[in-house]
């Protein structure tokens, strides 16, 4: 309670103080001024009356959807990075590169054939949005 | 054979971790000289906060959960296994299946469980949003109130200066009420009374654990009409009479009684002796700055398990793995820890239904609250439906 009490006094005494008495002002004024002469100031405006608007527009099931998206975009970026991130350190351990039966071989472990499912299942997807 | 590393408990200290050891130990995983393996006794990763949200029906199951494996790199070696004794002198855990796991280091990660029953007739009579059955049965009464009076209370552990789960949820969940039942239309029939207890943390006669943020909030509960009681800290409830006493001796009716509880570390770290913490409560002894556990070689701690004077948080485990995956790796490659944890915390607080308050706080400094704002509101349900899972991978 003690703090609100205090603030509007702080505020009112900031606005009764000319610019030219407040330090801090006088050089934010010194900064800004180039942006006013040369007309910019104008963009800044735009950004914070575009800034204002995306506020309004937004709303939690817009949110909801955007983040959704990025969960989306991320998780699959993640899988892919790890997957390749990992044949690629695994493969490259490998002193000659696999025989055709050694490929062959690959097949049958449990992770190589859920993954070759996961791509013909990717690829049928595709096929059914063709 | 290589170094072994077992994370105990795919929360999201231990998942964060996990990830973020693969990233800065990923040459000696290459060479076969370190393996990760982390144990959780659920397949499944609850994004927990969610519960809050919960209570007042606005997140489903499915939203708020994913599969384990999901969540992890595919290096991590994950056991859906209950660990059910930590052998320290030995260096293994032994888990429910009757595997033992040897370690070189060990990472409990295992949080912390809410313990209503640990307050007489709480468990009976009162009602919380710490998990997700108790949330919906909450929400259940929330959706159905006409009038009467809400009654908020707020326990503490009693090992002192450590924090209730989530240090900001009962404020937040209280404004978040208020707009709910603003939203029914049955507002101005339900009586809203928030109450902290006597002793929180370092301070007394208080209504929220840290002073700056504590002396805003009589002003933003009266524009809203909350009431507000400081000193009562509940000592047990009459689920008939549905009164809830004080230990300073007043007492207080309720139509419902929405309860921070007490809190307790998970059963297999209470057991396991170390904890020196009062009343049974299990917290480990941590090390302010390296977060190991005192007096045990190669074990640390992170998250809701940690004696810390910090908020038992996600946001406190997003700044301890860093720590934890350097100090794990300095000791592999140089002999020695060397990075340190300033007890940063951040959050993005649910102030209402839609706005919300970006914070931060470290061992040195206190919140600085800043004006709950729309934008702050988006950002929070941002995190929460889909910035929280790349976190969790360690992405972010
Ligand atoms: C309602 C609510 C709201 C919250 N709001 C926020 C918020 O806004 N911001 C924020 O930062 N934090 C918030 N938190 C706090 C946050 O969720 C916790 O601090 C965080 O989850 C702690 O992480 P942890 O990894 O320590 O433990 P947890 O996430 O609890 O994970 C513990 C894991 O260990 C496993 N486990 C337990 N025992 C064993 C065992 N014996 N063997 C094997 N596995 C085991 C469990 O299955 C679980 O997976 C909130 C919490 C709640 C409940």
């Amino acid at each position: 309670m003690d703090a609100l009490n205090e603030s509007p006094v702080i505020s009112a005494s900031v606005n009764m103080l000319k610019p030219d008495h407040n330090a801090g002002l006088e050089a934010l004024l010194n900064k800004l001024q180039p942006l006013l002469d040369g007309g910019r100031m104008d963009n800044i405006v735009d950004v914070l009356a575009l800034v204002s608007d995306l506020v309004d527009l937004l709303d939690s099931a817009l949110v909801e959807k955007l983040a959704g998206l990025f969960e989306d975009a991320t998780a699959v970026s993640w899988s892919l990075g790890n997957a390749v991130r990992m044949a690629k350190a695994e493969t490259s351990a490998e002193e000659a590169p696999p025989s055709l039966y050694g490929l062959l071989s690959l097949l049958r472990e449990a992770d190589t054939r859920r993954g070759v499912a996961l791509a013909l299942r990717t690829l049928n997807a595709i096929g059914k949005q063709c | 054979m290589g170094k072994r590393i077992i994370i105990v408990g795919g929360g999201v200290g231990g998942t964060m971790l996990a990830n973020q050891l693969v990233k800065k130990l990923y040459p000696e995983i290459q060479r076969g000289e370190v393996r990760i393996t982390l144990l959780s006794n659920s397949p499944d990763h609850f994004y927990k906060p969610a519960f809050m949200y919960v209570a007042f029906n606005q997140f489903f199951h499915e939203e708020l959960k994913r599969p384990e494996r999901s969540l992890l790199r595919p290096e991590i070696e994950f056991q859906v296994d209950e660990v059910t004794r930590f052998d320290f002198s030995g260096q293994h855990v032994q888990t429910r299946s009757g595997k033992r796991y040897g370690y070189d280091f060990l990472v409990i990660a295992t949080g912390c469980v809410p313990a209503p029953e640990r307050i007489d007739g709480l468990k009976e009579a009162g009602d919380h949003f710490y998990q997700y059955q108790a949330a919906r049965q909450l929400a259940q009464r929330l959706s159905t109130i006409e009038k009467g009076r809400i009654f908020i209370t707020v326990s503490f552990p009693k090992t002192p200066n450590i924090p209730h789960q989530c240090g900001i949820a009962p404020v937040e969940t209280t404004l978040m009420l208020d707009d709910f039942l603003r939203r029914r239309g049955v507002r101005d029939k339900v009586e809203i009374v928030y109450t902290y207890p006597t002793t929180a943390q370092l301070l007394r006669n208080c209504l929220f654990l840290q002073r700056p943020t504590g002396e805003i909030l009589p002003g933003v509960f009266e524009q809203k009409n909350i009431r507000f009681q400081r000193g009562f800290t509940l000592s047990r409830v009459d689920p008939d009479r549905r009164v809830a006493y004080s230990e300073e001796g007043d007492e207080q009716p309720f139509d419902i009684l929405m309860a921070t509880p007490p809190i307790r570390a998970v059963d297999v770290v209470l057991e396991s002796g170390v904890s020196q913490a009062e009343n049974h409560e299990g917290w480990l002894p941590t090390n302010h700055e390296t977060l190991q556990v005192y007096g045990l070689e190669g074990v640390y701690v992170i998250g809701d398990t940690v004696d810390l004077p910090v908020s038992k948080a996600g946001g406190a485990c997003h700044n301890q793995a860093p720590v934890i995956a350097n100090n794990i790796t300095a000791e592999i490659r140089l002999g020695a820890p060397g990075a340190v944890y300033d007890g940063r915390v951040q959050a993005v607080a649910q102030m209402g239904l839609n706005a919300g308050m970006p914070l931060w706080y470290d061992y040195a400094h206190d919140v600085l609250p800043t004006p709950p704002s729309k934008l702050g509101g988006l950002l929070r349900n941002g995190f929460n439906r889909g910035l929280y899972w790349a976190v969790a991978r360690g992405m972010l």
